[in-house]
């Protein structure tokens, strides 16, 4: 039986009981790349994936969306592998595969039954030095193209696209993922080869597996098949953020509803009240039972009304969503205001506090039953602070997280200093 | 328990943390007097339980002028049951740290819950209380509607989501081509009064499943499932059958900066052997990005950034549905190369193609065999679909059962048929 643990002298449950049989594993190669695992005997497949730790914040202007692009192209192969020889082998051995792109991270991952984990790791191993055949790059400058313009029908993503920049007024984690097509239509294959060689260096990079493999096996191969990595070094530029607040928006005739994205200053990575203001968020604006909740949702005020924290290096935001009809959007944007001011203003109830955390835990426990669902949280979580966490241990971390802890941070008025940007039909 | 269950199948083993590959998995099946069907798979070396309750009614029981009754019954259910109101309901599910899901849709309606183990007895209950004893307060009845709207409302600005509402409201002649969420016209006409009597007629034990997956055991599960819905009574409608409409193109004139390509046709019936051949030849042409829609639409042709198409069921029968997204200047070529990839599954796959579709299905197998949610998921389905739950070994062996011989046979002999197309965007194609 497993119950979550809990702090202080409160009616719940007792410390659980240590994780069984998980073991940690980790090296650093001789060329500066680090391996990681946790090894489960209970586990019927395998994951692995490499964490870049590059992404939209790192690119310069004249690259935007380098990043991304890239990653497309690494499923393109090397001078042995065409691109649809990696589609096939990934086949072959029926994994479950794919690749993802965000402000600080670029990830490569797949998960297939145990036997099959050396083809795996070969062809993620190979995938990260890319040969960048022009043709190739001509034809997936298309497709990402299309990946732009599909997202220009989702205002739901839309909203933020367009607000990101603005909020973080010059600090580069409002850089945008995808690029503009004006700027992926300009790219050339030369500028994304020397952005590859400056950030795909083996100490930039973390391998990362879950479930049930063999280590020395593992090691001896990744050591063989990376050996010609040169590592150079690799910065990443941490300016102090100085994000907007205040009110902005534009209007798109096509649109028939009320489009909110909200910003207002959170924690970075580094900071130790990141799960605490994990909690904040998840009190005010869960999908279901927290404030933004009960004022708006429930009563049919708006489809969509939620908060979430998203910490970073250095830096953190809280990002609220609204989804409403446009004649009452004003009100509702009040209304979503005000909701967060009254928390900031008078805090959260114990109650409130206790079931955040909860649902929290919940969810990591469910997201941790699965070698790929483990493995994002065990490879950025590594990545971002060089600390392995098992899952009870970051479930033990938010159950300990304390409700003082959230009022120091609402104590430095986060919400006074919103950023609200409003995409909806014109008036 | 409420008189004797009828028992299919063994006894799940259970032991310390066996690895799931060399456990046997096999779903325990009872039938509770109220006509309840309970499955019930045991995955011990997991903290967690996940239950899905699957319940026979959606926008196809909808009564005419009335489309949305199932939306808002679904929501209204969740707003307050026994002794607690909307807000004591929630709150009492969040205090165990419940994580909450569930949808109304075209033939079924679904309440889902995962939580940890040791809450099964304290979660299963507030489950249950909301098809027992929903309150169906007055006061709810209006936010549920209005919230149903909004929804309603939110769907022109996600033409994916749209294009498939209007896709199966022209493929579907029977009821179920009618939208999940229901129509304007329908949720004003709605009344309190009106949506209870529905649930009267919908909202029963007997044609509904429930079925959880994860780390409990049997006993324990059994006397909390029977002590919580042992009481459920009510009643339930008949699925009306499924009607299929005359093959037709239609466009959808929307503004958007991607013209959104729908595509229908009727494939095997869920369960049956045939299906298990179909879907081997649904894996070649789009069960990964090695198959033949990927390679020749987006990895050749830079065509499109999301292309596929895949299997959906409804009781009794299958369909096969297809999907593109393009810029209009792209969207004949795309269209194009869609349909004649369809046509040329006719022909037959290679060897090496049924071999990586095999492997794929097989080890998608495993991997949803780890989640207690998937499991829960697939087992509901099963129970709901087929009238029986199968297990993994069962699927397994099935599906390498067949060879390629036998596939090549089978889309010799059956020619996927000319599909529905439905296109939403600025302008029509030229082959639309």
């Amino acid at each position: 039986m497993k119950t979550f643990p809990t702090v202080g002298g409160g009616a719940g449950p007792a410390l659980a009981a240590p994780p069984s049989g998980l073991r940690f594993d980790h090296t650093v190669l001789a060329n500066g790349l680090t391996i990681i695992g946790e090894h489960n005997p209970a586990a019927a497949t395998v994951a692995a994936g490499f964490f870049v730790n590059t992404g939209a914040r790192d690119e310069t202007p004249d690259v935007s969306g380098v990043s991304h692009f890239l990653e497309h192209m690494a499923f393109k192969g090397n001078d042995q592998y065409s691109a649809e020889d990696i589609n096939r082998v990934f086949d072959e051995i029926g994994a479950q595969y794919n690749a993802y792109t965000s402000h600080e991270r670029t990830v490569y991952y797949g998960a297939v039954l145990p036997g099959r984990l050396p083809t795996l790791l070969e062809l993620l191993s190979l995938m990260m030095r890319p040969v960048l055949r022009q043709e190739d790059f001509d034809v997936e400058k298309k497709v990402i193209l299309e990946e732009i313009a599909m997202y220009q029908d989702r205002p739901a993503f839309q909203v933020f696209d367009l607000s990101s920049e603005l909020y973080w007024n010059g600090h580069p984690l409002g850089n945008s993922i995808l690029g503009s097509t004006e700027s992926i239509t300009a790219l050339r294959k030369e500028q994304m080869a020397a952005y590859h060689r400056e950030r795909y260096s083996p100490g930039n990079l973390l391998l990362t597996l879950a479930g049930a493999y063999d280590w020395d096996a593992v090691v001896d191969q990744v050591t063989l098949a990376t050996a010609e990595w040169v590592q150079v070094p690799v910065t990443r530029t941490r300016p102090t953020a100085a994000t907007l607040a205040g009110t902005d928006g534009q209007s798109d005739a096509k649109l028939n509803r009320t489009h909110v994205a909200v910003y207002a200053p959170g924690v970075g990575k580094d900071d130790p009240r990141r799960y605490a203001a994990a909690v904040l968020a998840d009190a005010i604006g869960d999908s279901g039972g927290s404030r933004l909740y009960w004022e708006l949702v429930d009563k049919g005020l708006a489809d969509n009304a939620s908060l979430d924290h998203e910490s970073s290096e250095g830096e953190g935001v809280f990002n609220g969503y609204i989804s409403t009809a446009p004649e009452r959007a004003q009100a509702v944007i009040e209304l979503y205001l005000a909701t967060l001011r009254r928390v900031q203003d008078e805090g959260l109830t114990a109650d409130e506090w206790r079931r955040a955390q909860r649902k929290l835990a919940t969810g990591l426990t469910l997201r941790a039953e699965t070698p790929l669902g483990r493995l994002s949280s065990l490879g950025s979580g590594y990545q971002a602070t060089g600390e392995y966490l098992s899952v009870d241990e970051v479930v033990a971390r938010v159950m300990g997280a304390e409700l003082a802890t959230a009022q120091e941070l609402l104590a430095e008025r986060p919400f006074d200093r919103a950023y609200v940007y409003t995409l909806g039909p014109a008036d | 328990m409420s008189g004797n269950p009828v028992r299919t199948g063994a006894s799940a083993a259970v032991g310390a943390s066996p690895p799931p590959e060399t456990t046997t998995r096999e779903p325990i099946v009872v039938t509770l007097d109220n006509g309840l069907r309970v499955v019930y798979e045991s995955m011990p070396w997991l903290p967690a339980v996940s239950a899905s309750l699957v319940m026979p009614f959606g926008s196809a029981t909808d009564p005419v002028g009335l489309e949305g009754t199932a939306n808002v019954l679904h929501e209204w259910l969740q707003r307050g049951a026994g002794e607690l109101d909307s807000r004591g309901h929630s709150d009492a599910l969040e205090d165990l740290g419940v994580r909450r899901g569930g949808a109304s849709s075209r033939e079924s309606s679904s309440l889902s819950l995962s939580f940890l183990e040791s809450e099964l007895d304290a979660a299963l209950p507030l489950l249950a209380s909301m098809v027992t004893a929903p309150r169906f307060d007055t006061s709810e009845f209006e936010s549920a509607r209005e919230l149903a709207l909004q929804e309603l409302d939110s769907l022109d600005d996600a033409p994916t989501q749209r294009l498939f509402d209007e896709l199966l409201a022209r493929f579907l002649a029977s009821p179920q081509g009618r939208s999940a969420y229901g129509t304007a016209a329908g949720l004003a006409a709605l009344t309190p009064d009106g949506v209870r009597e529905a649930a009267t007629r919908v909202l029963g034990a007997d044609g509904a499943v429930l079925a959880l997956a994860g780390g409990s055991d049997w006993a324990s599960i059994e006397r909390a499932v029977t002590s919580a819905f042992g009481s459920w009574r009510g009643a339930t409608t008949p699925i009306p059958p499924v009607a299929v409409a005359p093959v037709a193109r239609h466009h959808v004139v929307a503004e958007s900066s991607q013209v959104q390509i729908g595509l229908a046709f009727p494939s095997a019936e869920p369960g049956t052997d045939e299906s298990i051949v179909y879907n081997l030849a649904l894996g070649v042409l789009s069960g990964s990005m090695g198959s033949r829609l990927f390679t020749e639409v987006r990895e050749k042709r830079g065509l499109v950034y999301s292309v596929s198409a895949f299997s959906r069921g409804l009781r009794g029968f299958g369909y096969t549905i297809g999907y593109a997204g393009t810029t209009p200047e792209r969207a004949d070529e795309t269209l194009s190369v869609f349909l004649a990839e369809l046509e040329r599954l006719t022909e037959g796959v290679s060897a090496d193609e049924f071999d990586r579709a095999r492997t794929g299905i097989l080890s998608s197998l495993v991997m949803q065999g780890e989640s207690s949610g998937a499991t829960a998921a697939r087992l509901a389905s099963d129970m709901y679909m087929l009238g029986r739950a199968r297990t993994l070994d069962e699927i397994r062996s099935r599906i390498e059962a067949v060879d390629l011989a036998t596939l090549n046979d089978y889309l010799a002999a059956n020619p996927l048929p000319t599909p529905m197309v439905v296109t939403l965007g600025p302008g029509a194609l030229e082959l639309a």
